[in-house]
């Protein structure tokens, strides 16, 4: 994992001081709540429904384990002893006092974190694929160019005031877990014909209430041309992106408006002029220096299977299903990747406890080579522990109802924060969620069902990214009702799809018996082997709909 | 007697300069014009001997108001002696662009100026971006636009200014 040498220690230092001056002005009433908004916003501070909330960055997803113990240590001493992990990789406190956040921001510089790019209309946090390093089949670490895009993006001057906010995300791997497809920017890197590292550049992908799945503007930037190539874009973004309405602002508009044709000019064109001066070209030798904090961590050779795993699955049927779900292939043998679904049936997705936070930061210091990873599924993930360990690990979190068998299921669902905490919805999220993961917590429904993947927004701001969900769930508010829209065969990964609404809305007492019956048109018309998008994909939307509205 | 104060390469400065509308006379004082006016009378100015200035404006242009471009200096660049950026509102960055596409690619050397809603926390980015003059509010002073520029001590990446960035530095 990156480390910081003191340049980045000081930069961060820097900021938090300058921050705790503002929040003083504001305190002592030298600053008014409009004149202090830009300012916090800069710090990653929102003001919601309730109170203040903070989100702080987890670059790429990627924690050590003193990182998640710290965080713990913060949902316990300035909230209400949880977190939540967002659908950027990053965790929300909900609570914490004004007054207090220097101090907190603070803490989080000891351990190498901040909330710098959480918020304002700035390239954000950058994120990636939960499996990076650990997942066979990636032409590089893919953490490497999204630290070199981390630290090239940081209080970028130009970039600081565009239209709408920014977000890139980073893949190396064929099967797409950073929904690349659905950012302003996403990025694949591959290796081309004479093995060499580079990168395919998607432009123009986003949700909210204008969904468009990204256009390739480029099939192949050379490694060491990527920030030239990536200033380009943002340049004719910052000079052409409309500021007029916030609504038509981001990137995906200027490419739709535009066309694809006449931005890949404009931005080949800038391209040419910035790597003429060679200034973004990054030296072989930083390039290196990140690239090694990004070496393997010392695995041990060890047989690709393992007795004591087998065993425990044939011993504790329980087990049997946590691994079905939620244990995925290491490229090392004798390793595993296991989820933590924090998708508990019933629960609030993405929320955490502190004691929790404790419980995985230890397991990862004793079994995932200190390493965890947010997803953008808001799910935790030890990237890196031995076959052998498997069931000693799932025991603990099974201690802590952490051990949830669903990853993927109907029940691993992503919600927005909602009514409940959000001052832009129209409805709630979270409790719906409860609702069906209620109505569908039987496991073995949920095995039967298969992958699927529910995603709900309490308004059209698609935070919770409906439109990408196999089913997709919107909450309007009708004349201080709430409904609850649905859409059908959404994707976020290589196939990205936005979803087709299946008409009018349901009420809050019916949408949980609609969704039911979307599933039973499924299971119903399902061919062999066949998931719910491939179903839908092959029958359309018709059959849905005559069964939901008969 | 101006509004603001002038900034110019952190030094308070006398103004020297004035705002020109488009229909008032020429004179021998260094006149900042319109980039209409520039491109209409260009050859009327090309007789003047006195310092021309010119504002590029970035919004009261019409319905998507995407700001004048910045490339349309381009044949004016030698004869300028000023380019005003303004800023109709912080959250408006696109002048942050502008201002490096002159320093950078036109390498234009003369007065680089941001005007309009300057405020406190975007002097250090302008500055990076190559603005070296500033029209500042009448009530802020020098120490605190100096303070402003050195609460962040250093940078990641290249701009207009000497600071290479981490990312090229590091090492060497």
């Amino acid at each position: 994992m990156y480390r910081y040498d003191e340049f980045d220690h000081k930069l961060v230092a820097d900021r938090v001081n300058q921050f705790r001056g503002q929040v003083e002005r504001r305190v002592s009433g030298a600053l008014s709540e409009d004149q202090f908004k830009p300012l916090r916003l800069m710090n990653g501070v929102y003001l919601q429904l309730h109170a203040y909330m903070l989100r702080v960055a987890i670059p790429y997803g990627t924690l050590r384990s003193e990182q998640m113990r710290m965080l713990a240590h913060i949902a316990r001493k300035y909230d209400r002893g949880y977190g939540h992990f967002t659908t950027r990789q990053n965790i929300q406190y909900n609570w914490p006092a004004l007054d207090e956040i220097p101090d907190l921001l603070d803490e989080l510089a000891c351990v190498e974190m901040h909330a710098i790019q959480t918020s304002g209309n700035c390239i954000r946090n950058v994120t990636s694929d939960q499996y990076a390093g650990a997942i066979e089949g990636e032409a590089e670490d893919p953490r490497i160019v999204s630290e070199i895009i981390r630290q090239w993006s940081t209080f970028h001057p130009e970039f600081t005031y565009l239209p709408r906010k920014f977000k890139i995300a980073v893949t190396a791997h064929k099967n797409d877990r950073a929904a690349i497809k659905l950012h302003d920017i996403g990025i694949v890197v591959k290796q081309n014909d004479a093995g060499e590292i580079g990168y395919e550049v998607h432009v123009g992908g986003g949700q909210g209430r204008t969904p468009f799945v990204a256009k390739k503007m480029t099939d192949f930037v050379p490694k060491a041309k990527l920030l030239a190539y990536l200033e380009a874009v943002m340049r004719v973004y910052n000079m052409l992106g409309r500021r007029d309405n916030s609504y038509k602002a981001r990137i995906k508009i200027l490419v739709h408006e535009t066309g694809e044709e006449e931005m890949r000019r404009m931005v080949e064109e800038e391209f040419a002029k910035i790597d003429a001066s060679e200034m973004l070209t990054v030296p072989q030798e930083e390039i290196d220096r990140i690239s090694a904090y990004f070496a393997p961590p010392a695995f041990e050779t060890l047989p690709a299977d393992s007795q004591a795993f087998s065993q425990a699955q044939a011993d504790d049927a329980d087990f049997a299903r946590f691994v079905r779900a939620n244990v995925v292939a290491h490229k090392q043998d004798g390793y595993a990747i296991v989820n933590i679904s924090l998708k508990p049936i019933g629960g609030v997705p993405g929320d955490a406890t502190d004691a929790q936070m404790d419980v995985i930061a230890d397991l990862a210091e004793r079994f995932s080579h200190d390493e965890v990873r947010v997803t953008h599924e808001q799910n935790l993930v030890l990237p890196h522990v031995k076959l052998d360990d498997v069931k000693t690990v799932y025991d603990a979190l099974a201690a802590h109802e952490l051990a949830t068998a669903n990853l993927g299921l109907i029940s691993d669902q992503i919600a927005c924060p909602g009514l409940d905490y959000c001052n832009l919805a129209n409805a709630r999220s979270i409790p719906l969620a409860q609702e069906i993961s209620e109505r569908f917590s039987d496991l073995d429904r949920q095995y039967d069902i298969g992958e699927l993947k529910i995603k709900i927004s309490g308004c059209i701001n698609a935070c919770g990214h409906h439109h990408v969900g196999h089913i997709g769930i919107l909450g309007v508010d009708k004349k201080g009702t709430e409904f609850y829209q649905i859409s059908l065969g959404g994707a976020a990964d290589e196939n990205a799809a936005i979803g087709q609404i299946t008409g009018r809305a349901f009420t809050e007492e019916d949408i949980v018996d609609a969704i039911e019956t979307v599933i039973t048109t499924y299971t119903d018309l399902r061919a062999d082997g066949e998931r719910f998008i491939d179903t839908y994909n092959r029958v359309g939307m018709a059959p849905f709909k005559e069964r939901l509205y008969d | 007697m101006t509004d603001y104060h002038l900034v110019i390469d952190g030094a308070t400065a006398e103004e020297s300069w004035i705002y020109l509308d488009d229909d008032a006379a020429l004179s021998d004082a260094p006149s900042i014009i319109s980039l209409t006016r520039l491109k209409d009378q260009a050859y009327a100015l090309a007789e003047r001997s006195a310092p021309l200035g010119v504002i590029l404006r970035a919004d009261g242009l019409g319905k998507t108001d995407l700001g004048e471009d910045v490339r349309e200096l381009a044949p004016f660049i030698d004869r300028l002696a000023l380019i005003a950026i303004h800023f109709p509102a912080y959250r408006n960055g696109r002048g942050y662009s502008a201002a490096r596409v002159l320093r950078e690619e036109f390498n234009f050397t003369g007065q680089l100026r941001a005007t309009g809603d300057v405020l406190y926390d975007q002097w250090a980015m302008m500055n990076r971006c190559g603005i070296n003059a500033f029209e500042l509010a009448a009530d802020i002073d020098l120490a605190t636009f100096q303070t402003a520029l050195g609460e962040l001590s250093g940078a990641y990446q290249p701009a207009a200014d000497q600071n290479r960035g981490a990312l090229w530095a590091r090492g060497k």
